[in-house]
């Protein structure tokens, strides 16, 4: 039924948002595009389960865990990926090629690890509780997700509006010379970016983990396109624009999937990819920069 | 006869800051004409105006009578528009006459095709701009130095290779935006002379300077911008005394 | 003793194959465009011939012009909407065509065979073949590279600002840069085909592109030599060394992260610019009067200094 998709899509999109939240956070800040954010996301997944299967924990607890790991692998990315080619002042080109080989080295550990196979969060892990409004079946588990990623963005938005140092976040993302000259120092700025894009990756991991029950070494690779389309169509660091175009990705897929076929859905979210970056790489939200191109400003 | 350059009150904002206010100028062929005025008082916008790196909010940029002022920057510069860059930008790994040879761009003749497959026609244009290269590079004193690394040599080095592809592309106009900075008097002395003989060539010379001294003895005309306006006009001695150019220049 | 000889074959037979593909990666590198869509039009190249051979009973030589083709065209019909955008749009935009061209393969079961790829494909490109369509690409692209198109591109590709005040048309470049590196692409997925039997979707994805952006960034990307470079060792490594076999992905990983940080021109380039610089010193004696003399009064270091630094411009 309709409706029903639409929930499961606004779910879905929700996550998403989430995901693209901290890749277009990265991006508005450093100016780079953390090809291994998705490597992030499914560490924070794999945490997040081995929290609760080897561990007997919560699953709140698993979540925390989640974030957590996904903050520190975020860390750690910026320490050996990126910081070195900061300080040596390399072109954008170097941290996208960087980032690839950080990805590869993430994506095979976890395959050592977990062995190639898909995982499962345990049937219990998270109460199943149905509730029943004019038809529509809600899980508990769908509501809270929405309430967690409602949470998650009025807190991220509150920490870079209300507080001194979302206030420098956005300095430095506004211009890192300036803040320079005034005084703010990029380094602790570039580790909070870090940790936070981390940790929302991490928790979209273990949220994706329980909504489709399964989680494995290569999860996070469609979802890493998916945060593309996201933040191109909603525009490069804007953060209605991520949340409203992922909230769009997530019903468009999701109605595509149960409607025609995955193999379909996912290819209309690349052809739209392909389209909005020809047509407005900018994006609905985003202004245009001018260090995107070179031609009369 | 009309000048090469006329700027009919050119101006660009950015955000309702006008960075250029109705400027107006004119540089005429023959001659070394100066744009002073103190830091950031817009010079740079100016040349990036006048290359067509920056759109013009308002105002006309004349090439030879021709309005150019919606022309992208690569038709300028093969309209024979020429100019060399505040910080210096070269190719650092590439050898200087490799730097020099990339000013003949606008001159190839051989087509494609003939580049692409390395046909006769090809060769015989690259040896061509090399020995022309190689000419320019004697006129600077660099021969010896064609098959280095640019950006292995010194800063004095650098500022040459930048104006030798300047020439190189045989420019009407040619900017040249703070050729000498960072030099000691006697490499300026040298360049200036290089100056006055491309002017006398029939190049229209703009010298974007900051330093007053280098550009009294050179300039046969002098506009001063201060906050993106022109404050003072004239032969250079004139403006030298003139009250207004000395507070711009103190005050800033 | 043969089995030695004819292992040996094959690998070189691979290091050929993968040379195209690396020379393809770097023709769009080198002119400063960021596209890593040759994986995907090599499955162009490589599905056009295998299903022209298999399904319509082409002529094998014949298919692997027109695997060529493909590949060709479909990088021109996206150069020109490619050639309006810059660094990671165009990555992205490039790596969603692979991604599209995977998806088509792997779905398309009625045409591609899905997952279980395309069999039977007779192996015209022997090592003669392979070593002699790189031997004239290798030239066509150090003519390409000697004259004013790799001049042209190498000015855009370090700086666009200078490349445009000196009247190069820089999207003009870009899309000769990446219709032949689609040409490239699709004619070394045709060879792949036809030189390996089989081909699955699976090859052509997110590993073959790393693979060959990991070879060119070894490699180099301002020469060919340094895609030959590259090509030759990512492609030996892991046969003499198992532990890099069964750790590949780990080690391209970390190759790209060190290589991309300490030696960011990659290994022949850097190597080219020492013997350069090698030749240049026992050449220089002395140098004349004036050049000292201005060299030595102005700011700045030495005349000459040595040119291996990881930095990028001076």
């Amino acid at each position: 039924m309709l409706m029903q998709q639409l929930l499961n899509g606004v779910v879905v999109g929700s996550v998403y948002a989430l995901f693209a939240l901290g890749f277009t956070l990265l991006f508005g800040v450093n100016h780079i595009m953390n090809m291994a954010h998705g490597s992030v996301f499914m560490w924070g997944a794999f945490a997040g389960l081995y929290a609760v299967t080897m561990l007997d924990a919560p699953i709140y607890v698993a979540l925390l865990i989640g974030m957590l790991a996904g903050g520190l692998v975020s860390v750690a990315l910026d320490v050996f990926a990126f910081r070195p080619l900061r300080r040596r002042n390399a072109p954008e080109f170097s941290a996208i090629v960087s980032s690839i080989g950080a990805d590869l080295v993430l994506l095979a550990i976890a395959q050592k690890v977990s062995n190639t196979a898909v995982m499962r969060f345990p049937f219990d892990a998270f109460p199943v509780v149905v509730y029943t409004v004019f038809g529509l079946r809600i899980q508990l588990l769908q509501l809270v997700i929405i309430g967690l990623v409602v949470a998650m963005v009025f807190g991220l938005v509150w920490y870079l509006y209300r507080t001194s140092f979302g206030q420098r976040i956005r300095s430095v993302a506004y211009s890192e010379q300036t803040s320079r000259l005034l005084g703010i120092n990029p380094g602790p700025v570039n580790m909070q970016v870090f940790l936070i894009s981390g940790a929302l990756a991490g928790m979209a991991g273990v949220l994706i983990g329980l909504v489709f029950n399964s989680v494995h070494f290569a999860m996070g690779e469609p979802l890493l396109l998916r945060a593309f389309v996201i933040i191109i169509l909603g525009g490069l660091g804007s953060i209605p624009g991520a949340l409203i175009a992922g909230l769009a990705i997530g019903i468009v897929q999701t109605l595509a999937v149960a409607y025609v076929s995955s193999g379909v859905a996912e290819a209309v979210v690349f052809v739209a990819l392909f389209i909005v970056i020809l047509v407005k790489p900018t994006g609905l939200f985003g202004q245009s920069t001018a260090a995107m191109r070179i031609q009369r400003a | 006869m009309t000048a090469t350059l006329v700027l009919e009150e050119v101006a660009r904002h950015f955000g309702g800051v006008p960075a250029v206010d109705k400027v107006s100028l004119q540089v005429p062929a023959g001659q070394i004409t100066g744009l002073i005025g103190p830091n950031g008082a817009g010079k740079t916008t100016v040349v990036n105006l006048i290359t067509g790196l920056l759109h013009l909010s308002s105002g006309k940029v004349l090439l030879d009578g021709r309005d150019v002022s919606r022309e992208e920057a690569p038709d300028l510069a093969r309209a024979g528009v020429a100019r060399t860059f505040q910080n210096i930008r070269l190719v650092a790994d590439a050898s200087v006459l490799e730097n020099v040879v990339a000013g003949f761009h606008r001159h190839e003749k051989a087509g494609l095709w003939a580049n692409l497959l390395g046909l006769p026609s090809a060769r015989a244009e690259a040896r061509q701009m090399n020995e022309r290269a190689m000419a320019l590079l004697e006129r600077f004193g660099m021969a010896a130095l064609a098959e280095h690394r640019s950006g292995g040599l010194s800063y004095g080095h650098q500022r040459r290779i930048e104006m030798m592809r300047a020439l190189a592309t045989e420019p009407r106009l040619l900017l040249l935006d703070e050729p000498v900075a960072g030099m000691n008097d006697a490499e300026a002395e040298s360049l200036a002379g290089i100056f006055r003989s491309v002017a006398a060539s029939g190049v229209a010379v703009l010298l974007i300077e900051h330093n007053m001294r280098f550009v009294m003895s050179l300039c046969s005309q002098l506009y001063v911008l201060a906050s993106g306006r022109l404050i003072a006009e004239g032969l250079p001695e004139a403006v030298g005394r003139d009250p207004k150019v000395v507070e711009a220049y103190l005050g800033a | 003793m043969m089995n030695f000889f004819y292992t040996y074959q094959s690998l070189f037979d691979h290091i050929l194959v993968y040379a195209l593909l690396a020379m393809s990666q770097y023709v769009v590198l080198r002119a400063g465009v960021f596209s890593l869509g040759t994986a995907g039009f090599a499955a162009l190249g490589a599905y056009g011939c295998a299903l022209l051979i298999t399904k319509a009973g082409w002529p094998p030589f014949a298919a692997i012009v027109a695997g060529t083709v493909l590949g060709t065209v479909a990088s021109a019909l996206l150069a020109f909407p490619l050639s309006r955008l810059r660094g990671v749009f165009q990555a992205v935009a490039t790596l969603a065509l692979v991604q599209i061209v995977l998806s088509a393969t792997q779905n398309w079961v009625s045409v591609t065979n899905g997952a279980l790829g395309v069999n039977g494909i007779p192996k015209v490109a022997g090592t003669g073949v392979l070593l002699s369509v790189v031997v004239v690409v290798v030239l066509l692209l150090v003519a390409m590279g000697r004259y004013s198109v790799g001049r042209a591109m190498d000015v855009i590709r370090e700086d666009e600002t200078v490349a445009v005040s000196l009247g190069i048309s820089v999207p003009y470049y870009h899309r000769i840069a990446f219709i032949l590196s689609g040409l490239l692409a699709g004619l070394g997925g045709a060879l792949q085909a036809t030189s390996s039997y089989a081909i699955t979707p699976g090859e052509f994805g997110f590993g073959m592109l790393v693979a060959t952006l990991a070879m060119v960034v070894l490699g180099g990307r301002t020469s060919v030599w340094g895609a030959l470079v590259g090509a030759a060792i990512l492609t030996t490594l892991p046969e003499l060394f198992r532990v890099f076999a069964d750790y590949r992905n780990v080690v391209q990983g970390i190759l790209l992260m060190l290589v991309i940080v300490y030696l960011p021109r990659g290994v022949a380039d850097t190597v080219i610019a020492m013997l350069r610089d090698r030749r240049l010193r026992r050449r220089t004696v002395r140098l004349p009067a004036d050049a000292v003399a201005s060299g030595a009064a102005s700011v700045g270091a030495a005349p000459v200094s040595s040119s291996i630094d990881a930095g990028v411009h001076a």
